[in-house]
């Protein structure tokens, strides 16, 4: 069923993986100005989890379809934190 | 001859079933049409049960505080010699609302008709996962029993109202019911769960097994309705499973995220719930509508009018559908900014919902129609959707909503909507693919009474509302007569009583019409309506696996009537005869 | 099984999408999974934003363990998606050893979290002692759920490996590690909401 499919370098992923956090851990300790560490550590946390859907998931190896499933939600979760942000954060 | 097309003969198409045994043939079967019959057991149980507390509610909004007939046998601290106590109405009122929305109408028309229906629809031998579409009834059945369950533990069910809003549901104290409302927690999210299976079956059966030449644009109009209210239940349902674990928690270990007093948000369980709640009023009505769109062309003798419309609307309305949840909250105490923009979606989407109902009655103009029993359900699912659609049309706007949203005249809307899907789309269907399911043909003059005896009532039932609720009769009370100004409009309110038992007692031709026919009925033959969709090329029952072998599919499922054939129906995997060929 | 096994071969030639049914329907799943936790993470980043004293009570979560558990996480997926290539290579026994392996982390992480609740709930954190407990105990609570029902997938997998049943459904070895790594990326956001920012 698998097989004709590349399989990435995944130690290399997991070396990656594990630098970014302990690059996410440092940049907290460090006391930058609060915006700026949310904006570095969230990117991280994006990056890290765009390697593993991409590599160990396989998501750029599939189709449209499989991408869609992955996206289509994220949208939406964008939609529901978004319409809520009035009604939840500023009271 | 489609053996030398698909190149093998499927391995198990042959049937061997026989020798499963009656536990693995009739209770614990991965065959999807035995698991359809299941779901179909389940959903019919319950209708009779969220008939009679609807009954219930009735007599009270009738005769306030007088016994009800019939149930002075329910024990004290429910009822008081028949009589029904506010707590007990305002659980009567909750569990109306779950039951038929989460295990009547999910139950019947995606559990039922899509496990039926998709697998033989599209040539498939039986859903992908098979034995996860087992699961996923057991999980129901299982769920069933939680909520059953709930009725009795102390404190009595759930009756906080089917929406369960915050605080009333997150603390016992507020409605006194402590484990009830546990339960129906409980009870919800294997209920989800259970569909959350089912839909995942359902999208990669879909997908994945269509026959050759089954291209998306030749499916079964009923097939693209179950797809699309899959796709919109998997992705509505995370935050409202995500808001029951966290309702949970307030109840159980004193968290706050809906309680104000300790700094949490009441409207973030609206938001949570009417996220899905909206989805979901689609995730029900679009397999009802399905089953009207499958069944009019075939008494029409016609194709459907515009079939890609039809596919284009119900995929934008599935869209949209994400994005009009807050209208369910105009008068909550939204963030009024909010109100335009849902005002303006809410409206939008009835633009796809009109391209499909003007679709349903351009397939009828000019056909031959006949009137057998499904076809009469179609067009009532046609008749009393119109209703409930343009009423929705008044909900929508925020300023007429804010009026009208917490009266009867949003009960009658919303049952007009529903009721149509759920009940004339659900007995169309039963109707219609009875003969398919069970082997045998039910009665048409039993089938006729049933339909006038509904049709004629329950608008009866629900066009009276629309009066009561513009002249100010708040939705969820429990005693009208305590208000001054609804005294005049008391008469309504006990016609309407009577007209919901008739309407009740109406469903007795088709009880009996279904136990007697599944025994004593004509034997059906393969196709007895003469239609074309991939279901009818197969026995009635169809054997365990389904086809022969899997057929190969022509053309799209509406093509009646040409002029090229002699019948005026044309099978999807009928080879049309190639024309006399000259010499050679 | 020789049913659904025969499903499986079928629709790669038929009309389908050439996306084997196993794949396609975790997938299908993974998407409802995506707006589950994003509806919880959203909702706590909103609460979050609109109280932003939580950060004292974020002061009393151990950063050391967090970060350990990171790890440990972080290691468990790529145990897994070597499982998956020793299938692909035909590889059966160091596929179980990878397999193991990821059981045993996933072990380890739950046996971390629960250490680290334990010293929570004694230090008098409950989930009621305010509204950051509240959401720490509801996410790192639902996503150990889903940690256990990975453990719960991998061992059936890894108990039928032993007992030589896996041989021709080896694919689901993927479909496993699909999920897992799912699992894995909701703690890639749960650490800095909880822990980091």
């Amino acid at each position: 069923m698998a097989g004709e499919k590349a399989h990435p370098n995944y130690v290399a992923v997991w070396f990656w993986l594990v630098g970014l956090m302990v690059a996410s851990v440092a940049i907290s300790l460090f006391h930058f100005s609060e915006s700026a560490t949310v904006v570095v550590i969230f990117t991280i946390a994006v990056v890290k989890a765009v390697l593993v859907a991409l590599n160990f998931m396989h998501l750029r190896f599939e189709r449209l379809l499989i991408y869609s499933l992955a996206i289509v939600p994220l949208l939406l979760f964008f939609i529901l934190t978004a319409v809520l942000f009035p009604d939840i954060a500023s009271h | 001859m489609s053996d030398s097309v698909t190149g093998k003969a499927p391995p198990e198409a042959h049937p061997h079933h026989t020798d499963l045994g009656f536990w693995r043939t009739y209770v614990f079967s991965t065959d999807h049409k035995t698991i359809a019959k299941q779901y179909l057991a389940i959903g019919l149980f319950w209708a009779i049960v969220g008939g009679l507390l609807a009954y219930l509610m009735r007599w009270q909004l009738a005769y306030p505080e007088t016994a009800v007939p019939g149930f002075g046998w329910v024990p004290e601290p429910h009822m008081v010699d028949g009589i029904i106590p506010p707590e007990f109405y305002n659980m009567l009122i909750t569990m109306h609302g779950t039951v038929m929305v989460f295990f009547v109408a999910m139950p019947i028309l995606l559990g039922a008709f899509g496990n039926f229906l998709i697998p033989l629809m599209i040539g498939a031998q039986d859903m992908a996962f098979p034995r996860l579409n087992m699961l996923s009834v057991w999980v129901l059945a299982f769920s069933s029993v939680v909520l059953l369950v709930s009725f009795f533990v102390p404190g009595g069910a759930a009756a906080s109202g089917w929406t369960a809003y915050a605080p009333l549901s997150a603390k016992a104290v507020y409605t006194g019911v402590d484990w009830g409302q546990n339960l129906w927690i409980i009870a919800l999210a294997l209920e989800f769960a259970s569909f959350l299976m089912g839909g995942v079956n359902f999208l990669t059966t879909a997908i994945n097994m269509r026959a050759p030449g089954l291209s998306l644009f030749r499916l079964p109009l009923m097939v693209w309705m179950e797809l699309t209210a899959a796709v919109l239940f998997l992705l509505s349902v995370g935050p409202l499973i995500a808001g029951a674990v966290m309702l949970l928690l307030d109840r159980l270990a004193g968290t706050s995220f809906f309680l104000p007093e300790g700094g949490g948000h009441p409207l973030l369980w609206q938001h949570l719930f009417w996220f899905f709640g909206h989805p979901e009023v689609y995730v029900i009505m679009l397999p009802g509508m399905g089953a009207a769109l499958e069944i009019l062309p075939v008494f029409s003798r016609k194709p459907i009018f515009g079939y890609r419309p039809i596919v284009y609307s119900t995929i934008a309305a599935g869209i949209l559908s994400f994005v009009v949840w807050a209208h369910h909250m105009f008068p909550s105490g939204l963030d009024p900014r909010l109100a335009m923009p849902f005002s303006f979606t809410t409206i939008l989407i009835s633009i796809p919902f009109a391209i499909i109902v003007f679709a349903m009655i351009a397939t009828l103009w000019g056909g031959s129609i006949r009137f057998p029993t499904p076809m009469l359900y179609a067009l009532g699912t046609l008749a009393v959707f119109i209703v409930g659609g343009l009423t929705g049309i008044f909900n929508g706007s925020a300023p007429a909503d804010i009026y009208i949203h917490d009266t009867y005249f949003v009960v009658s809307h919303f049952h007009y909507t529903l009721f149509s899907a759920v009940f004339f789309g659900g007995f169309a269907g039963i109707y219609y693919w009875f003969p398919k399911m069970f082997g045998r043909m039910m009665n048409e003059t039993l089938g006729k009474i049933h339909f006038w005896l509904t049709f004629i009532f329950f608008n009866a039932v629900f066009f009276p509302m629309f009066f009561l609720g513009a002249g100010g009769m708040m939705r969820r009370i429990y005693n009208p007569l305590q208000y001054e100004f609804l005294q005049s409009l008391q008469p309504l309110n006990v016609f309407i009583t009577y007209a919901a038992i008739v309407l009740f007692l109406g469903q007795l031709p088709f009880v009996v019409n279904f136990f007697w026919s599944l025994w004593a009925g004509k034997k059906a033959e393969q196709n007895p309506w003469e239609a074309n969709t991939l279901e009818w090329t197969t026995p009635s029952p169809p054997p365990h696996g389904n086809f022969e072998a899997i057929p190969v599919v022509y053309r799209g499922p509406y093509e009646y009537s040409l002029p090229e054939v002699s019948e005026d129906w044309l099978p999807q995997d009928r080879p049309v005869e190639p024309r006399p060929v000259p010499a050679g | 099984m020789s049913q659904t096994h025969a499903i499986e071969s079928r629709t790669d030639t038929l009309t389908g999408t050439g996306i084997p049914s196993g794949r396609l329907g975790v997938w299908w799943f993974l998407a409802s999974e995506i707006i589950l936790f994003g509806g919880l993470i959203g909702t706590f980043i909103l609460f979050r934003h609109g109280n932003p004293e939580w950060v004292a009570a974020a002061e009393h979560l151990s950063l050391t363990i967090g970060t350990i558990n990171t790890f440990v996480l972080l290691t468990s997926s790529l145990t897994i998606v070597m499982a998956f290539a020793a299938v692909d290579k035909g590889d059966s026994r160091r596929m179980r050893t990878w397999l193991f392996l990821t059981i045993l982390l996933g072990f380890v992480f739950l046996g971390i979290k629960a250490f680290e609740w334990s010293t929570e709930i004694g230090a008098g954190f409950i989930p009621s002692t305010g509204g950051f407990w509240s959401f720490y105990y509801a996410m790192t609570g639902l996503h150990a759920l889903h940690v256990m029902a990975g453990i719960v997938i991998n061992t059936i997998l890894f108990i039928s490996a032993v007992l030589d049943r896996l041989k021709p459904h080896e694919y689901r070895i993927e479909l496993a590690g699909l999920y897992w790594h799912f699992v894995d990326i909701v703690w890639i956001f749960l650490f800095p909401l909880l822990y980091l920012a």
